[in-house]
């Protein structure tokens, strides 16, 4: 099926604008903030993936996150790997993640999934802390080379992989796979009846989904050059499943769209620091109440259907 | 010729309760066959016994000649047994054409051409091809189980289990369902396995009955012997359902279909 | 090894504590309430303003802060809770709400730095060589004497019988006719007052900062997840069960090795038997 041409017009005009925006407003500074945020596009366009198909709710996203991270550290700290190894192997060592965690969950229900999906990061946290010898610790692994030395381009770098793996995973959600993911959603035994093998797809789209949250973990430890516990940390997680309530459910291309500007928000919001989970907070209390399709997708929708 | 479904000794027990007990019946290809008995009597459990959803403690159920033990049931589908529920669980979110269209991307037939051709297709054999892109959260109790039909015909089975198709129908509903029915098992060349307890459809539509209760395979006969069994006509009584006029009084061979 | 006995058993009743009043209010009104830990953060600085501030006797303070708190929890529910019954995401939220609240609140009234709350009882034991402070006996009898009272109350008063019935099983309770809003506020109570008194026992040797009541709900949490939502002889098992184990790593191997054991128990439960022990079905 693919992607529609007024889509495709749309996914060229964004990344013209995200291309744009750094030219625009200069400093390396703004450059940090605006990669960060598209990390965090990353990271909510491949929660959704899975979570937003299927209706599992993943409570323990950061602990692909972490992994991926992480694997770019010890790459490039412990084994002196050039950084730009961590590309590949973060994504695999977040899936091996996805699959420690994923397969003897999968018999789960919804709170209790998502309950077990965040003790796992949770327990990866402490171990991270545990292990200090090997990890650092609470104060990590410091020292990391960055991929690009400018930050301008590096900023481009990460834009061309959030960009690619939006359209990926639109791609497949609009695809056999989206109906099927959609359909585990719907009611698992009515599929099971259908004679599709649920589980796998399940721990596929887990997997999928953990490549994707690895790869923009390292993407990131090549940002911020350190990494720590914290990124294993439930906040995380949680603020990137507002982040996706925000975009639109489901729709992988709003979730990108509320990452990047509940970053940018609190950034500027900066002064107010002790309270950016209360903010996060009221928002996610906002958006479920009063606009549980979320702001960003359903706002495209209207948009396309006049221009369609 | 071997049948195409072959029980023996079935049993499962669920923690002291023996819900179905030394179960054992045939099914020729071909043919269209009832199960019948009073709420809790077993049928919908042996239907889960069948179709994987539910393991069963001991007995062998073999299907075209190949066991399904220990199958999970999507496994079993694609072997050629396909299930309705008894509860319609419609893929919710989803349009009419969308939930028949999963069942086409089953692996038995994924090859067998666009699932959304497929789908439509089906629906209109059934009836609901004019409701293709409406969501499933509209229709009625009578098309959701059109639905259920069209999405278990998706997979192309050879052995057909409907648990209780007619349940929750109103008067106006049910022949045209059961008229589906009987189409489908003439044109698809169908086996199939029903569930009810509407007596009046049920037993003008099977050749053969096999009457449950406490979870024991209690007789099993032609509608007209089975009505008259003592030992089904005790397991009804007080039942309201029980209300087959013509069956019970002359005549051994009502004739079906 | 006495050391552990008695530190493992002090932990594990201010544990029970915490995790009997957080499936009590599960068990009877299907509440998760994250506010819970803000009860005992809230029970804590209460007896430090009484004493402190104020200037009443210990014992005094202590009282007038578990009425306090139970207040507090009694109208947290009536205010916010039960107009947002309808969907328990609803409620989940306003509870997180409330829990931050508090400690924004005890931030900016009382800053970052912790409090110190006198001991009610000064002197320290010894016992069998070991050295153990008469408070953290104290909080643990206080603890024991609080949850036989409530044992107490729940097998020989009508309303207690009600409510254990409730909680037990709340489709039955159905056929004993709906519990009555004033269930659902005693209960609140009862929950809220128990964390509080928690929160009072602890406060002398325990770190009293605005942020003191996250871990302990995580700890409830965990302990009711392993023990089974909405059960109280698991609430107590899973608290002795994880209280000797974290006591018991914390001295043998690490203190941060025993901060995993809660993570570690919820996802062993969740995976192999997600009801918990002594849960009926998946409580969700």
């Amino acid at each position: 099926m693919g992607i529609h041409k007024v889509d495709r017009l749309a996914v060229l005009l964004a990344s013209a604008a995200l291309a744009t925006a750094p030219l625009l407003f200069g400093s390396t500074y703004t450059i940090g903030v605006l990669t960060v945020a598209l990390c965090f596009g990353m990271w909510a366009a491949s929660w959704d993936f899975m979570s937003g198909l299927t209706g599992r709710e993943n409570f323990g996203h950061s602990l692909f996150i972490g992994a991926g991270a992480y694997t770019a550290g010890f790459l490039n700290v412990e084994f002196g790997l050039s950084p730009w190894w961590s590309l590949p192997a973060a994504p695999v060592c977040a899936v091996l993640f996805s699959l420690v965690l994923g397969l003897p969950t999968l018999r789960l229900k919804g709170p209790y999934f998502a309950l077990a999906m965040l003790s796992g990061a949770a327990v990866m946290q402490n171990l991270t802390i545990i292990f200090s010898s090997y990890t650092g610790g609470q104060d990590g692994l410091n020292g990391i080379d960055p991929i690009l030395d400018s930050p301008l381009a590096y900023y481009y770098l990460v834009l061309i992989f959030l960009v690619a793996t939006t359209i990926i995973l639109k791609v497949i959600a609009n695809s056999m796979w989206g109906t099927l993911l959609r359909a585990i959603r719907g009611d698992e035994a009515s599929c099971q009846a259908s004679g599709i093998n649920v589980n796998f797809y399940k721990i596929a789209s887990l997997m999928i989904s953990a490549a994707f949250a690895g790869l923009g973990g390292a993407l990131y430890a090549h940002y911020q050059l350190q990494v720590g516990p914290d990124l294993f940390a439930v906040v995380l997680s949680i603020n990137i499943i507002i982040m996706v309530y925000v975009g639109g459910l489901g729709s992988i291309y709003g979730p990108v769209g509320g990452a990047i500007l509940l970053s940018v928000l609190t950034e500027s919001l900066r002064a107010f620091s002790e309270y950016r989970l209360w903010v996060y907070t009221l928002v996610l209390i906002f958006i479920l109440f009063f606009m549980p399709q979320g702001l960003i997708a359903p706002l495209w929708r209207r948009i396309r259907s006049y221009v369609a | 010729m071997m049948a195409l479904l072959e029980v023996y000794g079935l049993n499962k027990r669920f923690r002291g309760l023996h819900a179905v007990k030394d179960v054992s019946f045939t099914l020729q290809t071909g043919s269209i066959t009832g199960v019948l008995g009073p709420n809790g009597a077993g049928k919908t459990t042996m239907f889960n016994l069948l179709t994987g959803f539910v393991p069963f403690d001991t007995g062998t159920v073999n299907f075209d000649g190949q066991s399904l033990a220990r199958l999970p049931p999507h496994k079993i589908v694609n072997r050629g047994l396909a299930r309705t529920f008894q509860l319609a669980r419609p893929f919710v979110g989803m349009t009419v054409l969308e939930n028949v269209e999963v069942a086409c991307l089953a692996p038995r037939v994924r090859g067998e051409g666009k699932a959304g051709m497929r789908a439509q297709a089906l629906l209109d054999q059934v009836g609901l091809g004019e409701k293709s892109r409406h969501f499933v959260d509209v229709l009625s109790y009578g098309d959701l189980r059109r639905l259920e039909i069209a999405r278990a015909l998706a997979t192309r089975p050879k052995l057909l289990l409907l648990d209780e198709p007619f349940a929750g129908l109103g008067a106006g509903e049910i022949q045209p369902l059961a008229d589906l029915i009987r189409a489908l098992h003439r044109s698809e060349g169908l086996t199939i396995l029903i569930i009810e307890h509407k007596l009046r459809e049920f037993m003008q539509l099977v050749q053969e009955v096999i009457a449950m209760d406490f979870g024991e395979v209690v007789a099993i006969g032609t509608p007209a012997v089975i009505v008259r069994n003592p030992r089904v006509v005790e397991a009804y009584i007080g039942k309201v359902e029980f209300d087959a006029p013509g069956l019970a009084t002359t005549g051994d061979d009502v004739g079906t279909a | 090894m006495v050391q552990i006995l008695v530190y493992g058993a002090v932990i594990s009743a201010i544990y029970a504590m915490l995790a009997v009043g957080f499936t009590l209010i599960f068990g009877v009104a299907r509440i998760l309430n994250l506010a819970h830990g803000s009860f005992y953060a809230l029970g804590a600085y209460a007896v430090y303003t009484f004493t402190a501030v104020v200037h009443l006797p210990l014992w005094l303070a202590s009282v007038l802060a578990v009425l306090f708190v139970a207040a507090f929890g009694m109208v947290m529910e009536r205010v916010l809770v039960r107009p947002l019954r309808r969907s328990s995401l609803a409620v989940l939220l306003i509870t997180l709400a409330v829990a931050l609240m508090v400690e924004q609140m005890l931030l900016l009234v009382f800053g970052s730095e912790a409090r110190n709350v006198p001991s009610m009882v000064n002197a320290t034991y010894h016992f069998a060589g070991v050295d153990i402070s008469s408070q953290r006996l104290l909080a643990l009898g206080g603890a024991i004497l609080i949850l036989t009272s409530l044992w107490l109350f729940m097998q020989h008063t009508r309303l207690g019988s009600a409510i254990l019935a409730i909680s037990q099983d709340a489709e039955a309770a159905q056929y004993m006719g709906i519990p009555s809003d004033r269930i659902y506020s005693i209960v609140m109570g009862l929950s809220a007052g128990m964390a509080a008194a928690a929160g009072v026992l602890v406060a002398p040797f325990q770190t009293v900062i605005p942020g003191m009541g996250l871990l302990p709900l995580f700890k409830a949490f965990a302990i009711v997840v392993v023990g089974g939502l909405g059960s109280i002889p698991g609430s107590i098992v899973g608290a002795l069960l994880l209280g000797y184990t974290e006591t018991i790593i914390a001295f043998k191997i690490s203190i941060e090795w025993s901060q995993i054991v809660s993570v570690a128990a919820v996802l062993i439960t969740l995976i192999l038997r997600p009801a918990g022990l002594f849960g009926k079905r998946a409580a969700f």
